[in-house]
């Protein structure tokens, strides 16, 4: 009976697992201890750097922003991984601060698969703050045709789909038509 | 729901072409002459309505008529899709060669199951109950249409299902507007042209 009552007030001591370990445990807490001290003695900090952004627009073939897609950012050292990665704002507008001379690729991808690839040239100019050294920027996706050329294309696409259906018509016929026999064949 | 051009990986755009090609040989098998003509006017109506954009804020969608496809053509939908979304990819840059395999299955198989689910009911006598089954074929096209391209997505990265659900919210909007549509021609055709829809009992003989 006494035993039992030991065993409720120590049940470390009855499993016999714990009480070789305490000074282990108190070691490991010390440890712990002395490391949050260190971590709270970090502060956090801020200043407007100057350094020079990539500000790119994503938008759609028909001429909707890409807002709030994912975006990824390759560097010309590492094409695999991803440099950086985040979202387009509100008006599909994402922008990043390259280290280095190259070709970067910024790639934005909407949730239905659409995708956009933009290739940014940088020169060494650029990255030392000069006033340009950005080379040409090229999206992936053209803008969607407006006006005339909208309408023209729009046009030879129906028009298209109208004669293949004509040509798949009058060779039908043509295949089921039967053979003319000659005015003298029952002669 | 277009799925652009290098986003799926070869083995998705090779089984979409795969599965593409039994669709078009289907669709084709015995395709009656005169319904060449319906199929080319369809696929037609298909390839503009990509260009007419419903605004659902922050996005935009564009229309499909994957169910009117369904109900007027039957299993020729497949090819007349295929054909649409090739001049698309052609002329507009929407999708793209490569996936076209993928982007036609994904909106050909859910015509051919409008087709199959409510091809009978359209044509019921009972002028309700095609109304009726007329606006859930065009809403069942849009969803099923959906659930195919996220299915292509989480199939290429399975934290693609994540955005399932936003995408589905996205179109039920749109879901709306063509099954409203699809009303609308239903109950044309029923009045102007029946003959059009009586054609899907030819094929069904």
């Amino acid at each position: 009976m006494r035993h039992n009552i030991t065993i409720s007030q120590h049940p470390q001591n009855a499993a016999g697992g714990f009480a070789p370990c305490t000074p282990l445990f108190c070691v490991l807490l010390l440890i712990i201890t002395l490391g949050c001290g260190t971590a709270f003695a970090h502060g956090v900090g801020y200043r407007q750097s100057d350094k020079k952004a990539v500000p790119l627009e994503f938008y759609y073939s028909t001429g909707e922003m890409m807002a709030y897609e994912e975006a990824r950012v390759f560097s010309p050292l590492d094409e695999k991984n991803a440099y950086l990665s985040g979202r387009t704002d509100e008006f599909g507008r994402y922008s990043f601060i390259p280290s280095a001379e190259g070709e970067w690729r910024v790639i934005v991808k909407d949730r239905e698969g659409h995708m956009a690839e933009a290739e940014v040239q940088i020169t060494g100019e650029f990255l030392s703050g000069g006033a340009s050294g950005v080379g040409e920027s090229t999206v992936a996706q053209s803008p969607l045709p407006q006006g005339g050329e909208l309408f023209l294309r729009a046009a030879f696409g129906v028009s298209i789909l109208l004669n293949i259906s004509a040509a798949a018509l009058l060779v039908r016929r043509s295949g089921r038509r039967p053979k003319e026999v000659p005015a003298n064949a029952h002669k | 729901m277009h799925i652009s051009e290098g986003f799926l990986s070869p083995p998705l755009l090779t089984a979409g072409w795969a599965m593409a090609g039994v669709g078009l040989a289907w669709g084709l098998k015995k395709m009656e002459p005169d319904k060449i003509v319906r199929v080319a006017i369809a696929s037609s109506a298909f390839f503009l309505a990509s260009l007419v954009n419903v605004r659902i804020p922050p996005g935009s969608a564009h229309l499909s008529l994957i169910a009117p496809m369904g109900l007027l053509l039957g299993r020729s939908a497949f090819p007349a899709v295929f054909t649409a979304l090739l001049l698309q990819a052609v002329l507009f840059q929407f999708g793209g060669l490569m996936v076209l395999g993928v982007n036609s299955v994904s909106m050909g198989a859910p015509a051919l199951c409008v087709y199959l689910l409510f091809g009978r009911a359209v044509r019921s006598a009972n002028a309700k109950t095609a109304a009726a089954a007329a606006f859930a074929a065009g809403v069942t096209g849009v969803l099923l249409g959906i659930a195919i391209v996220s299915a292509w997505l989480v199939l290429w990265d399975r934290n693609m299902l994540l955005s399932a659900e936003t995408l589905f919210a996205a179109h039920l909007p749109v879901a709306v507007v063509e099954g409203i549509i699809t009303l609308c021609t239903v109950s044309f055709l029923r009045k102007s042209f029946p003959d059009v829809l009586d054609g899907l009992n030819v094929e069904r003989a």
